[in-house]
């Protein structure tokens, strides 16, 4: 067999396929038929022919794109179809621009709101301590005129011996005032103790209630944006 | 310093215009800078918090400094090497220099344009050098002294009042510093967020340090070390800082002023004014808006009965319950007496720290006897 692409040196080219020719094998070897031969040899010269047309039109393509981007190609010229490698990075430093603005939004937003919430339940701690101060002062004076009637009907209560009688009622319109007022504000201490645990609890309801939903809505949100990248 | 005057060396007028072109974009600038760095260099974006944008401002802020102040290469020089110093906390270290030089040359040339030279780019790169190296240099020779930040863990967290919680932390290594002084603080719950604290005790035997934080509403790192902290949580300490500190050189009498936290470092330096041989008198007056918001009254009010030389006064400012004077802090002490001849220490938020002050120096204290904390450019 000759053919040339045996030579290290070169590569095999569709003129060498032409030109390759076989030794005939000696009689009574067994051989394969020439003319399958030739009609592989014919294909395999078309097939270079084409692959090396191919290669020069990329290789021309290639130089063409390469000229582009060394003559600085500016975005928007050329409908921006390819970009250089500065081009490409300037697009990179915008993209995590972006989403950097996007997280700082989302940080002031959860810090506004948080700031919202503190001061809310703030001014709600302040307005719930003046009412409990208001209704202390009030049970308070209520308790004391309600005590002060009831030792004043003591003491005017018809009397028996004058000094001991006086001395004894006396000390039992204190005793009296006493009673009346310890009852009463223990009264309403107890009400008002009652109404501040079952808005407590309500609060506690409410409260859950709101976690729950708020992380139902985290949920919600999470597909949501996955859903549009 | 020799290398200093080289950077005059460099053509200030041109940096100063080609900045002033360039600030123009506004915060697109430090937007572009930030994106480039953590492009080129992705491990760098650990060293900074979520948000960016007070970063941002930090940076132009800093930025706009040095380059108004080039050609004043002295003053500059105290300001880089707090500078440097400072980035230790970060993690900062000498690689991240060149990082962020590549960067900022980028991002220059980016929002330059047209105007873009040769010539610019070596004056910015040479200005750069000049800058990086004094930080450097600075952050250097701290590193023999002191560790880039202290690991604290938490003793205690008491909570003293509705939004004011008082913290005992133990610094490893042990932890010198001035009484009055502050350290900028961060919490793992709150990562790259630094914000500064006073120490509210002198140097004790066992390092420990008090701090007292209030809740400011919508505060991220005061929400996490008023609620989210219990006894063996840790934080990180920075080293430090502050100008809020007793003059040993004057023997007058003491006027100290604390709106709310403000009172940890001026109880820090009343502390220190307790051991000392001959104690000078002081008169403190402690400012809160509520009487609750009075936190530490019962400590003061036994310090007080322990010592003769020291008057307490706590006032409520804006409590219908309160007994005492009420009104803004300024008019109480005013209301007081006359302080002419005292030093004066005022600690608090800022504002009350402002008017305060001006109202004593309109009734006659000179300004360099009001001595009043200034972080300078070293915002954590």
């Amino acid at each position: 067999m000759t053919i040339a692409w045996q030579d290290e040196q070169k590569r095999l080219t569709p003129d060498d396929v032409q030109s390759a020719s076989f030794p005939l094998s000696r009689l009574g070897r067994r051989g394969y038929d020439e003319e399958h031969v030739r009609a592989f040899l014919r294909e395999v010269e078309r097939e270079l022919v084409t692959l090396l047309n191919e290669k020069v039109s990329l290789w021309n393509e290639v130089e063409r794109l390469r000229r582009r981007i060394l003559s600085g190609m500016k975005p928007g010229k050329d409908g921006g179809v390819l970009f250089g490698r500065e081009d490409a990075h300037v697009h990179a430093v915008r993209i995590l621009s972006n989403a950097q603005l996007t997280a700082d939004r989302y940080v002031a937003d959860a810090q506004a709101y948080s700031h919202r919430l503190t001061e809310e339940a703030r001014s709600r701690r302040d307005e719930i301590l003046t009412e409990a101060q208001r209704h202390a002062d009030m049970v308070l004076a209520e308790a004391q005129s309600r005590a002060r009637e009831a030792a004043l009907a003591t003491l005017n209560a018809p009397s028996v011996a004058p000094q001991m009688e006086a001395d004894r009622s006396a000390l039992k319109a204190e005793l009296a005032y006493l009673r009346t007022f310890g009852e009463v504000y223990r009264t309403h201490l107890r009400a008002y103790t009652e109404g501040m645990l079952r808005s407590i609890a309500e609060w506690e309801r409410s409260e859950a209630g709101a976690i729950e939903q708020a992380s139902a809505d985290a949920e919600a949100g999470g597909s949501f944006s996955l859903g549009h990248p | 310093m020799p290398r200093l005057r080289k950077a005059n060396g460099v053509d200030a007028r041109r940096l100063k215009d080609s900045f002033a072109n360039i600030a123009m974009h506004g915060d697109e600038v430090p937007l572009f800078f930030y994106s480039d760095l953590f492009i080129r260099h992705p491990e760098v974006r650990d060293l900074f918090p979520v948000s960016m944008k007070a970063q941002r401002d930090h940076l132009v802020a800093a930025l706009a400094k040095v380059i108004s102040q080039v050609d004043r290469a002295d003053e500059l020089a105290v300001f880089l090497k707090g500078l440097g110093r400072d980035h230790r906390k970060f993690g900062v270290i000498a690689e991240h220099y060149d990082s962020v030089r590549d960067s900022l040359v980028e991002t220059i040339a980016h929002f330059s344009g047209d105007a873009w030279t040769p010539e610019l780019a070596t004056d910015w790169t040479d200005a750069y050098s000049l800058i990086a190296d004094i930080m450097l240099t600075a952050a250097k020779k701290d590193e023999s002294t002191s560790p880039a930040f202290w690991q604290g863990t938490v003793l205690s967290c008491e909570r003293k009042a509705f939004d004011i919680a008082v913290l005992q932390v133990r610094p490893e290594p042990r932890l010198d510093f001035t009484p009055g002084q502050s350290v900028a603080i961060e919490s793992p719950a709150r990562p790259r967020l630094w914000r500064y604290y006073s120490m509210a005790n002198a140097p004790r035997e066992d390092g420990t340090l008090e701090f007292h934080v209030r809740l400011i509403d919508g505060g991220a790192v005061s929400m996490a070390l008023t609620h989210l902290q219990s006894a063996g949580s840790t934080l990180r300490l920075g080293p430090p800082v502050g100008v809020l500190t007793l003059d040993s050189t004057s023997g007058s009498d003491i006027l100290m002023i604390g709106g709310s936290t403000g009172l940890a470092p001026l109880k820090a330096m009343i502390e220190q004014i307790a051991t000392l041989p001959q104690p000078r008198k002081v008169h403190l007056f402690f400012f809160a808006r509520t009487m609750d918001s009075l936190y530490d009254v019962r400590s003061l009010e036994k310090l007080a009965a322990e010592h003769d030389w020291l008057t307490v006064l706590a006032v409520a400012t804006a409590d219908p319950k309160f007994e005492g004077q009420t009104g803004s802090v300024a008019d109480v002490v005013a209301r007081s007496g006359s302080w002419t001849g005292r030093e004066v220490y005022i600690a608090g938020p800022t504002e009350m720290v402002r008017e305060t002050s001006e109202r004593l120096i309109s009734a006659g204290t000179p300004r360099e006897q009001i001595h009043v904390e200034d972080f300078g450019w070293s915002e954590p």
